[in-house]
């Protein structure tokens, strides 16, 4: 059975449709992020599964409850946890006493020095909430969210506003939880927090889902072109054995789903006419051309629309 | 399965404990902020020692020539409850919606019932020690013999609590943000009890008496008067303001049901900002 399971999803407010017809599974012990920018329905979707706010239309099973039902959202609380895009901690408690209120919430809890630990607060332990820099604060936040030893954690865009090093931090302790085995699911705007840490992402843009996949074949960035790049000394362009297109900097570029076949006649060609080639990469899609492709930052006038159809 | 009673919402006494200690954390929350502590507690010490030792030795025609100390310690009284209950209570409920804990609380197993349990305690605990503290000043600083109805005094500082808690409940709901909680709250909470008599007390038929006698304030001075000090020909059951306020706190949690919200009512800043230069950079890409 799938820990989530969302079919035929709708939510409006005032008019405007939030989501629309959203479907999507995860797996347990599955990491799967929504990706999208903000205002994409990405936070109404998580907070529908959290229960926290109701649907207007869809069939949702979380951890085999309906979130939207009053009689079992205790029990569902019991083995979810929530890290929230608000850092949301009394600030005259320590962080041990914060960590062992809430644990006391759960019936089966991880122990309060083991989440100290995971996420390096154990230094921190009896310092104020208040005391602490805002990374550690988020850190925090993370150990409240997992200190109820949830199956299903639900992370709200869990490193926005981290330095690039406490980024790193988080992404280790989720990496760490999934290893025994919790499901995740987190919202973010970031590419690279999608691909280091999900399984699948689903992008989302104007509350529909637009792609779906792993995360290195998303939008077919596994089997679509790849960009050759390279310069030439003066003169020997005239040779070339494929077409290129010399671009500003003087760099020439080849556009191809066929690199093998273009790289092989490029070096022949250039052994052949003792031809210097010089800084020669083969570049991919990478994740944020996709994205930026398929929430409609394209320059090439497409719609988010037509692209959401392929 | 976590749950010993997955059937069930109410789990008898284990829920109980989650609730004592929910309240246990509450304190510890409370007298851990040393401004918060000193604003709430202190002040009703401060202000009965402030005009005790000033005006207290002085008689009031407005209370038949009776001396103005045995005014000001059951008005600290009623004041202590109204601070904790009303005033410290609003201004608490909105920075926590604020900042994301009531969500959080929401989204935990906590049931809402403990929760809401813990923070009413917590303001009635702080309400009753401001009660000791004035009593005891009172009788040994300022020789006002402890109240002369001592079940009267109960039953109107528990309705009292109710009633303010209500209030609080309620007057959160109709604050927007963050910034304002405290402020907006504060300046009221003590213009209400300038006009209610708090620190002289009014004439009964004053123009003043009978404006404030719409408001709850003025009726939990007087009702803890009513039952502290003994009066000719005044009841030391104050029936017509224990009515009033319980009317006020109906109303309040009628507000509070109708409004209610466990999400923040302002975007956070930084989130709005984002938003904006998403928006923006929409607006730029061609159609």
């Amino acid at each position: 059975m799938p820990a989530v399971s969302v079919d035929h999803l709708a939510k409006s407010y005032q008019g405007t449709e939030a989501v629309r017809d959203v479907a999507f599974e995860v797996n347990e012990g599955e990491v799967f992020a929504l990706l999208g920018p903000n205002g994409a329905g990405k936070t109404t979707i998580i907070e529908i599964l959290e229960g926290f706010r109701k649907r207007d239309h869809g069939h949702v099973v979380v951890l085999g409850y309906d979130p939207a039902d009053a009689a079992t959202s205790r029990q569902l609380r019991e083995r979810m946890g929530v890290v929230l895009q608000e850092l949301a901690v009394e600030p005259f408690l320590s962080v041990r006493q914060a960590l062992t209120r809430n644990a006391g919430y759960y019936p089966n809890p991880r122990s309060v020095d083991e989440v100290l630990e995971l996420v390096g607060l154990a230094e921190k332990a009896d310092d104020r909430v208040k005391s602490l820099s805002g990374g550690q604060q988020r850190r925090l936040d993370l150990g409240l969210g997992i200190v109820g030893n949830p199956d299903l954690l639900f992370l709200d865009e869990p490193t926005t506003g981290f330095d690039p090093s406490a980024r790193r931090g988080a992404w280790e302790v989720v990496r760490a939880l999934t290893g025994g085995g919790t499901t995740v699911v987190l919202t973010t705007h970031y590419m690279d927090e999608a691909e280091a840490l999900a399984d699948r992402v689903a992008v989302i843009n104007a509350g529909r889902i637009v792609a779906e996949g792993a995360p290195e074949s998303l939008g077919g960035r596994d089997v679509g072109e790849s960009t050759i790049r390279f310069r030439l000394p003066a003169g020997a362009a005239s040779t070339l054995p494929v077409p290129a297109t010399v671009l500003n900097n003087g760099v020439y570029e080849i556009k191809t789903d066929k690199e093998i076949e273009v790289l092989a006649a490029l070096t022949n060609w250039a052994l052949r006419e003792n031809v210097e080639v010089v800084g020669l990469t083969v570049e991919r899609l990478t994740l944020e051309d996709v994205y930026l492709r398929l929430t409609g930052f394209q320059s090439d006038g497409e719609t988010s629309l037509a692209i959401g159809n392929m | 399965m976590g749950g010993q009673n997955p059937s069930r919402r109410f789990r008898g006494v284990g829920d109980l404990k989650l609730a004592a200690r929910q309240v246990y954390y509450e304190q510890l929350n409370f007298w851990l902020n040393p401004i918060g502590a000193v604003f709430t507690v202190g002040f009703s010490v401060v202000f009965l020692v402030l005009v005790g030792s000033t005006a207290g030795h002085q008689h009031s025609s407005a209370i038949g020539g009776a001396l103005l100390i045995g005014y000001y310690v059951p008005g600290f009284i009623a004041y202590g409850v109204m601070a904790a209950c009303f005033n410290m209570l609003t201004i608490n409920l909105v920075v926590r919606r604020e900042m994301g804990l009531l969500k959080r609380v929401r989204l935990s197993p906590l049931p809402t019932w403990a929760m809401m349990a813990a923070v009413s305690v917590n303001a009635l605990i702080i309400s009753a020690v401001q009660v000791v503290l004035v009593l005891l000043i009172g009788r040994f600083g300022y020789n006002v013999p402890f109240p002369h109805n001592l079940p009267a005094l109960v039953v109107v500082l528990v309705v009292g609590a109710a009633s303010f808690t209500a209030l609080g409940l309620g007057v959160s709901t109709l604050i927007p943000n963050q910034e304002a909680g405290a402020p907006v709250t504060s300046i009221v909470f003590f213009v209400l009890l300038f006009l209610s008599g708090l620190w002289f007390p009014l004439a009964a038929n004053s123009g003043l008496a009978k404006f404030s006698s719409y408001l709850p304030v003025r009726h939990m001075i007087v009702a803890v008067y009513d039952a502290s000090i003994a009066q000719k020909g005044v009841s030391s059951w104050p029936w017509h303001d224990l009515f009033v306020m319980a009317i006020w706190g109906v109303g309040a949690v009628l507000v509070a049901a109708r409004r209610w919200s466990w999400a923040p009512r302002q975007a956070r800043r930084g989130r709005a900002r984002g938003f904006s230069s998403f928006a923006m950079k929409s607006r730029h890409r061609p159609a």
